[in-house]
């Protein structure tokens, strides 16, 4: 460990299975071009249910990415999260065997674990009976299953964990493993992977009054807007290498970002109003902790539900927060073109942020032309932007809030 | 039960069905004295198996079934097992 200064941790690796695109340079495409790839649902067993539109991941295929043995025991949602880590360390140049498997970890966030593996067993015990049901069962659906799956595949045996912790859990995650970093773990695997799109998933997730059941993909995610009506669900996810920064410069590769901060809040499930205090206390909290002033902020990625009280809310948090300043800074949600793929929602906004920087443009808010709150909201077209610190927001609808700000790479190392 | 004994071709087929692994027959039958760990075969993988084969011949194996360590072990008891009630 190096006490000459203090540990930060730095983005190196990216890794994308996400409804627009697989792999980071197809996610950005998508996503600063502002498309669109909302559409209705395909998965076999979904055809009568309510909802109607989704964010589907669906040139994905898990036997050309994942050994059959990891297969057998993981539901898809590990999958995403297996394939997105080995994205992300082969980015960091960390793939193959670690050379010093302690100092690797993983923490993941998860929403609500294997539900498709899970209904494929249940069924064998309702329609063949209890010696029917696999032992991968125990494992397969819980919500630690991916962290403990990338864990086990890598050989990585530094500090592992969990977050279950609704939505906003996947910017958690981020802070969890920052933290290890900064208290010398030389690297950590992060973020979230969802896999809400199978029928028995996606019948617990209809008695969310949240839930769009608009059947026009273009019109039934439409946040900040006066029509909006809600959110779509969407599957796939992000996860991320982050390590020591002073590490990641003495292996020569490009340090992507630093997380500078992070704080979050609970307000309680569906209190959207509640919402506006929760968020702007994550977001004052998380520029404190990122030794940021408010001006700073350069882009803001939005929760962006969709509710219109929690649109309503979301605007006031960011001026309430940010002062004058919330009215005046770029804000974009990237989301409207994919969904929300819950936990790793706020992961795939954090690696648009990241992308964004990179790239010196705010990406626009597919589907949104007009909106109805005091908002500079980046619609229609990518915006060029000098772009070195962005922020990060997240609601679940269980009620928990978080904020996370990241700076660009390149200016961290002064 | 069973008149003919399971053989190291269906313990190498169910270790492909349930655990996703894949072993050649005529490897497996050569190292019938490694441990399944060897193989790539975990605990979870081996119970997989065990009930595999309970649902498939409508027989109960013995508890001891699953801690087997090897194929050789393994496809002992459970012929063994299998045959006795033949």
């Amino acid at each position: 460990m190096n006490n000459r200064r203090p540990r930060r941790a730095a983005v190196t690796g990216i890794g994308v299975i996400a409804p627009n695109g697989m792999r980071t340079d197809a996610y950005w495409k998508s996503v600063s071009e502002g498309i669109s790839v909302l559409d209705s649902v395909t998965r076999e067993g979904c055809e009568q249910l309510p909802l109607r539109v989704a964010g589907e991941v669906r040139a994905f295929d898990p036997a050309a990415l994942i050994e059959d043995r990891f297969l057998v025991q993981t539901d898809r949602f590990s999958h995403f999260a297996m394939a997105g880590a080995a994205l992300a360390l082969d980015d960091a140049g960390l793939g193959g065997e670690p050379a010093e498997p302690f100092s690797i970890g993983v923490v993941t966030a998860a929403g609500s674990g294997g539900g498709e593996f899970g209904q494929r067993e249940l069924q064998k015990l309702w329609g063949r009976g209890s010696k029917f049901v696999g032992p991968y069962q125990s494992i397969a659906w819980f919500y630690a299953a991916s962290t403990g799956q990338i864990s086990i595949r890598g050989g990585f045996k530094g500090p592992c964990g969990v977050v279950a912790n609704d939505e906003a859990g996947g910017l958690d995650s981020l802070a969890h493993a920052a933290r290890a970093v900064e208290r010398g773990t030389d690297v950590m695997v992060v973020g979230a992977a969802e896999a809400p799109l199978a029928p028995y998933s996606m019948v617990c997730q209809l008695g969310y009054p949240e839930l769009s059941t608009l059947d026009d993909p273009a019109r039934a995610y439409r946040p900040f807007t006066e029509k909006a009506c809600g959110f779509v669900p969407a599957e796939g996810g992000a996860l991320l290498v982050v390590e020591d920064e002073s590490r990641a410069r003495d292996r020569g590769v490009p340090v992507r970002a630093t997380v500078a901060g992070h704080a979050a809040t609970f307000t309680g499930a569906s209190r959207w109003a509640e919402s506006r205090e929760g968020l702007a206390r994550a977001i004052r909290g998380a520029l404190d902790d990122a030794g940021c002033a408010p001006e700073e902020i350069d882009v803001v990625f939005a929760d962006a539900l969709g509710v219109p009280e929690a649109d309503r809310a979301e605007a006031l948090a960011i001026s309430d927060a940010l002062g004058a300043h919330g009215t005046r800074v770029p804000v974009t949600a990237p989301k409207t073109g994919i969904g929300r793929a819950y936990c790793a929602a706020p992961v795939l906004d954090t690696v648009a942020a990241v992308l964004a920087m990179e790239h010196g443009q705010v990406p626009p808010t597919p589907n949104v032309s007009d909106i109805c709150h005091d908002l500079d909201l980046v619609m229609s077209r990518a915006r060029p932007a000098e772009l070195r610190t962005a922020l990060v927001l997240s609601r679940g609808l269980m009620g928990s809030n978080a904020a996370l700000v990241v700076r660009r790479g390149d200016d961290s190392a002064r | 039960m069973i008149t003919t004994e399971v053989t190291y071709e269906e313990l190498a087929a169910l270790m492909k069905q349930a655990a996703g692994i894949t072993v050649d027959p005529q490897e497996l039958r050569q190292s019938a004295e490694s441990p399944f760990d060897a193989f790539g075969l975990d605990s979870l993988g081996l119970l997989g198996i065990v009930g595999e084969l309970e649902n498939r011949y409508g027989a109960s194996l013995p508890p001891d079934s699953e801690r087997c360590r090897t194929p050789r072990e393994f496809l002992n008891l459970v012929n063994s097992t299998l045959t006795a009630g033949a």
